[in-house]
């Protein structure tokens, strides 16, 4: 069996081509990681966690005066960005979280607030990507958007160069900040506190 | 920790991570394992290209179509496979391409070298491509040792010394009388009896990598925090120097000692970049730098093969160089082979690779650009590209430092690895002896980067098994 010169030709072109194939194949595969998850529209989102049977919504266990206005507002569901109050003025001496105190994360407001997310001593990632500890997926939240993390047994929060910031207790982040215990974090239309 | 309260319960179970409730485990049984799915698809294509690229080599270059097929490209194919079920079983959420990635690699590696055998008349067990199948069985093997043992990356953590005296080990083993061997100039390698050699610095690179994670974890905060501000840059105090002078003594006597620049290379390049990774100053990549550089010019100057490299680097056209003895002949053979194989190349077993001298290991880049042209050459770098993409997003993924920095380190080092041999070839810097990772023949360098291939697939399981929230 001899083959002929032309036969050759075809096949090698159509190895590079199933080669090249293979490689898109790959970053097709990879698209959200490389453009960023699919963003969802906020409105289906607050309809598709209406019924709260899979999200308890968890009793404020903080009395409500120690609260800025922001985490009293907490049960809405459909909080907009622009519908927030101004921050509160910094409270007197607010308790620093550290990796003995802080137990839990709360989401405060958004469309899933009252759910919690158990704290370890492991950084928290936030972002839209589906590797990040906390996957927020609205329109506003970047695909790595912040970080919680341990410095010296105190939660730091670190905002990760996102377009649209991140806000503890009204003011946006510049440099790893400390977080205090129940003050609002809020990344896109979502706030989140730590508490005990 | 706090016990579990009732809403936390729910709130896990919404994240898929069951912990306790009965119900939710039933349910995670008959969740389809998306991500291998995905990664079986893309290995049974990859699988595909390999005998494709077999049948080529013998259609291009014997005119027919023999068994040897069968051995080589079935016998990798069941091997990837197997790790595969293996994934599915131990490590269900690892990432789902970095397994095709190697394998694809690994084999047109095989049918490259198998190529080589052709034009050299070998066959049987004395040719290399057989001998590369056998390798590359026992480099699966010992990845899927490394998924069934190391159940947690954090393991590692514990030895971060440990592997560090080994790596020093294995790195003095080519030193001992008696059992190192001296192959082409370099003395890296270890033999017993007349064969098997195995090159023990492609081991110690791992351990390196794990060492270097646990050590800069641990350490970094006094590199990192103190230091004079020097032109806009934190510089490091004088007593924290201490670190980089012993890896740069190290790479230093691996350049005198064992003559073999690349690996000195690698190993420095390793730890400069874990540094900055783990302090986020631009200062010690610098420093590091200036040091390497300094190092590498007094070797230029005073030890001979070293002048000899950037002799050959430099001047590699000018016929008295081309013609001498321990000159440019090889590198500027590849570089023929390169030109000949222009932007499609000759063809899969219809070039001349095997002018070029040993084009089955540190010159099979310049044999595939030849047989599968500028376009092939590309495809295979734009596969190396993604398999350290991968490797880096799984390091910044993490959520453990430990993590991150063993994640980036062990896909930085087959980056660089590539940068060194293929800018070596393409004489983009002087050439020095390393192996291509996956594709070269080599046993040591392909059971250590299937072993990088295992961690950083046991690293994203680990990582994707945290517990998640998505709202």
């Amino acid at each position: 069996m001899s083959v002929s010169e032309l036969t050759l030709l075809v096949l090698r072109l159509g190895f590079l081509l199933v080669l090249w194939l293979f490689i898109f194949g790959i970053v097709y595969a990879l698209r959200s990681d490389l453009f960023g998850q699919r963003v969802r529209k906020q409105q289906q989102d607050a309809a598709a966690s209406a019924p709260p049977v899979a999200f308890a919504a968890v009793p404020t266990p903080v009395p409500a005066a120690t609260l800025p206005p922001a985490a009293a507002s907490a049960t809405a569901l459909t909080e907009q960005l622009t519908a927030r109050p101004a921050a509160p003025p910094a409270r007197s001496g607010p308790e620093r979280a550290t990796a003995k105190n802080a137990t839990r994360l709360v989401i405060t407001s958004g469309p899933k607030s009252g759910t919690e997310f158990p704290l370890t001593s492991d950084s928290v990632t936030i972002g839209r990507s589906g590797d990040s500890s906390l996957v927020i997926r609205d329109d506003y939240t970047s695909t790595h958007h912040a970080r919680l993390m341990l410095w010296n047994e105190e939660w730091m929060i670190q905002d990760l160069d996102s377009t649209n910031g991140t806000f503890l207790n009204g003011s946006r982040l510049a440099v790893p900040t400390p977080v205090p215990l129940d003050t609002p974090v809020k990344i896109g239309a979502t706030s989140f506190e730590l508490r005990r | 920790m706090m016990p579990p309260s009732n809403s936390r319960g729910t709130a896990t179970a919404a994240a898929q991570r069951p912990q306790g409730a009965k119900p939710v485990r039933v349910r995670r049984l008959h969740l389809p394992q998306k991500l291998r799915n995905l990664e079986l698809f893309l290995l049974l294509i990859a699988c595909g290209i390999n005998a494709a690229a077999v049948v080529l080599v013998q259609l291009g270059a014997l005119g027919h179509v023999d068994t040897t097929l069968v051995l080589l490209g079935a016998g990798l194919s069941v091997l990837v496979l197997c790790m595969h079920v293996v994934l599915r079983l131990v490590a269900r959420d690892a990432d789902p391409f970095i397994l095709p990635i190697a394998s694809l690699l690994n084999g047109i590696g095989v049918a490259m070298i198998y190529r080589i055998d052709i034009a050299n008349g070998d066959a049987g067990w004395d040719s290399s491509a057989v001998r590369q199948t056998v390798w590359s069985a026992l480099a699966i093997a010992c990845a899927i040792a490394v998924l069934l043992i190391i159940r947690n990356h954090r393991v590692l953590f514990r030895y971060t010394y440990v592997a560090g005296f080994v790596a020093v080990v294995l790195l003095l083993l080519p030193l001992v009388p008696g059992l190192g061997r001296e192959v082409s100039g370099a003395r890296v390698w270890i033999g017993i009896g007349s064969f098997a050699t195995f090159q023990p610095g492609e081991i110690a690179k791992i351990a390196l990598a794990v060492f270097f994670a646990g050590y800069l974890v641990q350490g970094r905060d006094s590199l990192s925090m103190v230091g004079k501000r020097f032109l806009g840059m934190r510089f490091p105090r004088l007593r924290d120097l201490g670190p980089i002078l012993v890896v740069w003594a190290l790479s230093m006597s691996v350049i005198i000692f064992q003559r073999d620049l690349g690996t000195a290379l690698l190993y420095f390049g390793l730890f400069l970049v874990m540094l900055y990774l783990a302090t986020g100053r631009l200062s010690w990549v610098l420093l590091g730098m200036t040091l390497f550089l300094g190092g590498a010019i007094i070797a230029s100057q005073t030890l001979e093969y070293v002048n000899g490299r950037f002799t050959n680097w430099l001047d590699a056209l000018n016929p008295d160089v081309y013609g001498a003895s321990g000159g440019s002949y090889q590198l500027v053979q590849g570089l023929f082979g390169l030109a000949k194989g222009g932007l499609i190349g000759t063809g899969l077993g219809q070039g001349r690779p095997d002018i070029t001298p040993v084009p089955q290991s540190d010159y099979i880049i310049a044999s595939l650009g030849e047989e599968l042209g500028l376009a092939g050459l590309f495809a295979i770098l734009a596969l190396y590209l993604l398999f350290v993409a991968r490797g880096f997003r799984i390091g910044f993924a993490g959520n453990d430092d430990f993590g991150k920095l063993l994640g980036v380190g062990l896909s930085f080092v087959v980056a660089l690895q590539c940068f060194i041999v293929i800018g070596g070839v393409t004489r983009v810097i002087p050439l020095t002896g390393l192996t291509t990772p996956f594709l070269a023949a080599g046993g040591s360098s392909l059971v250590a980067n299937w072993i990088i291939a295992a961690l950083l697939l046991r690293l994203s399981d680990t990582l994707r098994n945290q517990p998640r929230l998505v709202i």
